[in-house]
Formats: C-alpha cells, sequence, structure tokens
C-alpha cells in the first residue's frame, strides 16, 4: 500500500511539472503541408514556447475533432466556410486584436472578410484557388477546364483532391450551379456527371497531390493552386490553368478556438506569422497567395509571376457553411465512390 | 464488487476457493477490457440512436434513421464488397501463409527461430512506411516495372507498363502483406505440436502423402487455421488505411465509410450505427465460427 501512496505521489509531482511547463507551450492544429517547420522552430527559438503542431487534410476533419476535444487546441486553421460554422457554433474566441498590430500588414480585402464580419474571430493565414495542373510534356491538347480533363482518353491519368465538397463544387461549376446552393436536387442534377468522372481518376489526394504527378502515375491534376505552384517551382512543365467553367477562391485562417489553454501564446504566434519577413519564409516554402501586403514586397518577381500563386483573376466565389446539406452530400458521394471500377 | 460470487452457486468447492484470487488476478485484464472495449461500445450504441444535423454537430434524440440508413442498398452494397475482398485476402493469405508456416514449424528449431524473426521483422517499422515502400514497387516507372522491362518481359512504353498502383489488385497486395503473419503465427503454432509418430503410422498403414495431409495434418492443424482465419478476416473486413494509401481512396470500404462519417462527413451518430452493425456481423460470423469446428470434430475423433 505505502508503494502505492508513494507511486501516486510520483505521478501527482510529474503531472505538477507537466502543468508548470504547459505555460510555455501551444497546442496548434493545422493544415499538411502548410506551415514550414523553420517558422515553427524560429517562433519557438525566439519566445521558448513549444508548439505541438497536429496536421489535418480536411476541414471537417478539424471541425470534428476541435468538438471532441475541448479546451486542447489552441489554434487552428480554418477555411472560410469552416470559419463561418464555428463562428455559428460559437466555437471561436474573440481575437484580441491590441496583441496582434501586425495585422496592418494584410492586404485590404483580408482585412474585412465576408465569412467573418468585422473581422473578430479570423486572421488570414493563405490564400488560393483549386484548379488545373497539367504535366505538358505528355499532354499536348489545350486544356482549360473541368470537362476536358476528364476526358476518356486520360482515364487513369488524374489525380483529383480527396474533398466531396470541392469535387461536387466542379461539377456545379460546369452545369452552371452557384457552388453553395447544395440542394438534393442539385446533387441529383450532378449524379451523372460525377459518375462519369469519378471513375477515370487515378488517385484522390489531399494531402500531398503533388506526390503522383512528380513521380509520373498522373499527367493531369485537380490540386490546391499552392501545390500546382510547387510543382511549376520544381519543373516548369506543370502548368496551372483556372477552369473556364468557374473557380472558386479558399481564404484559410489562424483562429482560436474557445477554452483554448493558452492564449496569450495563440497570440504571439498569429502576431508572429505576420511579421513579413516570416510570412516570406512561408511563401518561400509553400508557394500560395500571400494576403499579407509587407511580405509581398519581399517577394521575388519570379515568385509573384508563379501563375499559380498569384493567378490573373477577378472576383472569385468562395464557400460557405452548408450545415445539414454536408450529410447528403457526402451519402452521394459515398455511394459513387464505393462503386470503384 | 460481491456480485460475481453470487452466480457460481452450483460450482465445486475447489473453484470458490480460488475465486477471490483469481479476481484479482484478473482485475488488470478486467478493467482493460470494461475501459477500452465495454465502455466505447456502450458509447457507439448510444449514439447509433442520435439524430446528426451537420459537420460533428447532432441532436439527442431516439431515431433509428441511422440503422435505416446503414442497411440500406448504398452501405449493404460497400459491407458486401468489404467482406469479399476480406474472404479473398483471408484465402490468398492461408494459401501463401500454410506452406511457410509448415515449413518453420518442421524446421530445425535453430533455424525456426531465424524464420520466425523474419516474418515478424516487418513489424519493427511503422505500418505506414512500408505502406509507402510499396509505393516505390507497384507505381509506373517502379521497381517492379523496371525489373520486368529489363528482363524484357514488358515493353519500356506506357500502355504496355503495369499498372498496380491505385488499383484493386494493390489494395489486395496491401492487405495480404499487412495480415500475413497473423495467419502463420497460429498455423505455426499448431504445427509445431504435430506428432511425427502419427505421420509415420499413416504412411504405414498406407496412407499417401495427399490423404495423410488431408486426414492427419489438416485436422490436427485445424484449430491455427482457424484462428488464422479469424485473426485475418476480422481485421481486413474494417480496413480502412490501405484502401486510402494504395488504393487511391477510389475503393471505399466499410472501414472507409465509418471513418468518413467521424471524419469528413462529421456525422458520428450514424458512423456509431455502422459501427454496431459491423459489430454485430463479427459476432454472428463468430459464433457460426466457433460453432463449426465443434461439430466437424466428431468425425476425426471417430
Amino acid at each position: 500500500m505505502k508503494r502505492l501512496l508513494v507511486l501516486l505521489a510520483c505521478c501527482l509531482a510529474l503531472d505538477g511539472c507537466r502543468k508548470t511547463a504547459d505555460q510555455n507551450s501551444l497546442n496548434l492544429f493545422a493544415w499538411s503541408e502548410y506551415i514550414p517547420q523553420e517558422v515553427i522552430d524560429g517562433f519557438t527559438q525566439e519566445t521558448g514556447i513549444k508548439v505541438a503542431y497536429e496536421t489535418y487534410d480536411k476541414n471537417e476533419t478539424m471541425m470534428v475533432k476541435l468538438a471532441q476535444s475541448p479546451g486542447h487546441y489552441d489554434l487552428v486553421q480554418p477555411s472560410e466556410y469552416a470559419v463561418e460554422a464555428l463562428i455559428r457554433r460559437q466555437m471561436l474566441e474573440p481575437i484580441d486584436f491590441s496583441q496582434v498590430p501586425n495585422v496592418k500588414n494584410l492586404e485590404p480585402p483580408f482585412r474585412d472578410p465576408p465569412y467573418d464580419p468585422g473581422q473578430k474571430f479570423s486572421v488570414p493565414y493563405m490564400a488560393g484557388t483549386v484548379g488545373i495542373v497539367i504535366n505538358t510534356d505528355v499532354v499536348k491538347d489545350s486544356i482549360r477546364g473541368y470537362q476536358d480533363v476528364f476526358q476518356k482518353k486520360y482515364d487513369q491519368r488524374i489525380v483529383a483532391l480527396d474533398d466531396n465538397r470541392e469535387i461536387v463544387s466542379w461539377a456545379f461549376d460546369v452545369l452552371g450551379v452557384p457552388i453553395n446552393d447544395v440542394t438534393k436536387a442539385n446533387l441529383e442534377k450532378a449524379r451523372p456527371l460525377l459518375q462519369r468522372w469519378l471513375p477515370l481518376v487515378r488517385t484522390f489526394n489531399s494531402d500531398d497531390p503533388k506526390a503522383p504527378l512528380t513521380s509520373g502515375d498522373c499527367d493531369l491534376g485537380i490540386v490546391y493552386s499552392g501545390d500546382a505552384a510547387k510543382l511549376y517551382q520544381e519543373n516548369k512543365k506543370f502548368a496551372y490553368i483556372l477552369p473556364a467553367e468557374g473557380a472558386h477562391e479558399f481564404i484559410d485562417n489562424l483562429c482560436i478556438p474557445k477554452n483554448a489553454p493558452h492564449r496569450e501564446a495563440a497570440l504571439r504566434f498569429i502576431n508572429y506569422i505576420l511579421r513579413p519577413e516570416v510570412s516570406k519564409k512561408i511563401s518561400d516554402k509553400f508557394p500560395y497567395t500571400n494576403p499579407n501586403a509587407e511580405a509581398r514586397k519581399l517577394l521575388t518577381p519570379q515568385q509573384l509571376s508563379n501563375p499559380a500563386s498569384y493567378p490573373a483573376a477577378g472576383h472569385l466565389e468562395v464557400f460557405h457553411d452548408i450545415g445539414p446539406a454536408m450529410q447528403d452530400l457526402s451519402e452521394m458521394m459515398t455511394e459513387l465512390r464505393s462503386r470503384g471500377r | 464488487m460481491t456480485s460475481p460470487t453470487a452466480p457460481a452457486e452450483g460450482n465445486e468447492r475447489t473453484a470458490r476457493a480460488a475465486r477471490p484470487a483469481a479476481w484479482v488476478l484478473l482485475s488488470p485484464l478486467l478493467a482493460w477490457l470494461v475501459l477500452f472495449v465495454v465502455a466505447p461500445t456502450l458509447i457507439l450504441f448510444v449514439y447509433s440512436f442520435f439524430r446528426g444535423t451537420g459537420v460533428s454537430e447532432f441532436r439527442v434524440t431516439f431515431t433509428l434513421d441511422n440503422y435505416r440508413r446503414a442497411l440500406g442498398s448504398i452501405y449493404l452494397d460497400v459491407l458486401l464488397r468489404s467482406i469479399t475482398y476480406a474472404a479473398l485476402t483471408t484465402a490468398l493469405c492461408l494459401l501463401v501463409g500454410y506452406p511457410v508456416a509448415y515449413h518453420i514449424g518442421r524446421s530445425a528449431p535453430r533455424r525456426r527461430n531465424l524464420l520466425l524473426l523474419l516474418v515478424m521483422v516487418p513489424f519493427l517499422t511503422s505500418f505506414l512506411i512500408r505502406a509507402y515502400a510499396w509505393f516505390a514497387i507497384l507505381r509506373d516507372r517502379g521497381v517492379l516495372n523496371s525489373l520486368l522491362e529489363s528482363l524484357r518481359i514488358v515493353p519500356a512504353i506506357r500502355p504496355h507498363r503495369l499498372s498496380l498502383l491505385y488499383t484493386p489488385t494493390a489494395v489486395v497486395i496491401g492487405l495480404v502483406y499487412t495480415y500475413l503473419p497473423f495467419m502463420i503465427l497460429p498455423i505455426y503454432g499448431s504445427v509445431e505440436k504435430l506428432d511425427e509418430s502419427l505421420l509415420e503410422a499413416a504412411s504405414d498403414l498406407g496412407a499417401g502423402p495427399l490423404r495423410g495431409f488431408l486426414r492427419i495434418i489438416l485436422p490436427l492443424t485445424w484449430p491455427g487455421i482457424a484462428a488464422g482465419i479469424l485473426l485475418v478476416f476480422v481485421p481486413s473486413v474494417a480496413m480502412f488505411a490501405v484502401t486510402t494509401i494504395m488504393g487511391g481512396a477510389k475503393i471505399r470500404l466499410i472501414g472507409d465509410v465509418i471513418e468518413d462519417q467521424f471524419t469528413s462527413a462529421g456525422d458520428q451518430p450514424f458512423g456509431s450505427a455502422l459501427g454496431i452493425v459491423l459489430l454485430v456481423l463479427f459476432l454472428l460470423s463468430f459464433l457460426m465460427f466457433t460453432w463449426r469446428p465443434v461439430r466437424s470434430r466428431q468425425p476425426v475423433v471417430e
């Protein structure tokens, strides 16, 4: 019994140690392939705050985990429609902008995001588009939109994002259905098109859709612009095309969840990320559209002329929270995708 | 706490005397079972009657809708496909694993340990790393294709290359590769215990190798085979990572669909219902499985 008590005391003592060390840590839950290790290390070196970096590859996955572990994460990185959903469900903490003076570095459009009126809960991290990337060494035809990609002759040469909402929005764009108008009727309208498209895809991958393109297993892809920009940086044979039928923009943000245990550290991290020279490092590694005006001034002309990072496009649509319609959407996709070939 | 002794009224005295100590010894296992098997299953069961109302949102009610949906044609299709893949995996594992297990079981003790070690070596690295190794082997310009090309078995132009990665074949290769040790090890256990003199007796009495195998070896190693089948079939029905990594997330098996409900679709109540359906299926097949060998053993004893 005595030995047991000693053991218990040890456990408590250890727990105590953990708690005090905790003041110096930050639980970051962010997209995979998005925050350079160098940037995180720089933050730790400067502040002494240890960063526990956990990743996800779908907004929905993040929202589920966030709902299941309240009071654990300090920073999440939701896209615009996920910010909307999290605000609606009161799962975010308002950001104390007096602690984040660097927010002034953002381009004006990113200071008043439509998904977070008055910018209370979110700070844009990076933005981008979803579009087509082709290996021009192999694909010689002109590819302008989704329908040019999903052709019989490219059967098993295509990689697509493993994200049901994305895939459905491509079909909606082709059909002229507004991408946020996810109703049962519109889903049914998209069904025949998707039924034709999905079997042509060789692999669905959101984590690293670059891999099958560089390895030559696929020649065409519908991927995030940052991935396309990176491919182009590595080899100019990869061209990025904004789909003619319609494209949408995504804006990923840093947000602090309700009851985040290390709010102070989270605010410091956000302010650190917004520093021009830090933000530039992110652009160097993951060439998405940088919302930081001061950071853009530090980029090279080559970086700024990368058509995947900074496409010459006018107004692009963004996703909105669709609530329970997500269930219908994923059920249809389960049905269509589970068939395989 | 005293309840465990109550239903044991009819047992012999010796059993009753051993009881308190036995319970103490068993308590870690019981606590583990309750904490990590019973409690999660109960939570799953309760959740399965709630109603999902959006990504990771649900309303606490009582509805059978999730079960109605789970037993609809979409998900029964998925379930059937999962069972087919698992059955194929189990059959291939048995086909490949039995000779290996037999050989290991019959070899000299020193060699036997070395061979067993080789079977278990893959467990020393992470499953993900091994899956990515298969990438390097199976992809269009991978090890397998370059080997076949250098041996002039296939010409080095694209349409003739083997396109294996991201196909159903790749999924089956991945499943067999993952679960093969679970087939080999229990069969090896049975083979090792085989009594040599029984085989000699069989051949003395005029049984040829085939007859000896069918009448003596097979029935005697049946417990190992049964355990192997169960150990391979059950997890491969519910497997999900292999289909995503090696199958390119194209073929969705029931494990993937359940995973989807807890991640991308965020519909935990429905995911729970699917999980419970799968669990009931396992229990049923387990009962069927444990019930049959008892009957088939009788003619052997005769």
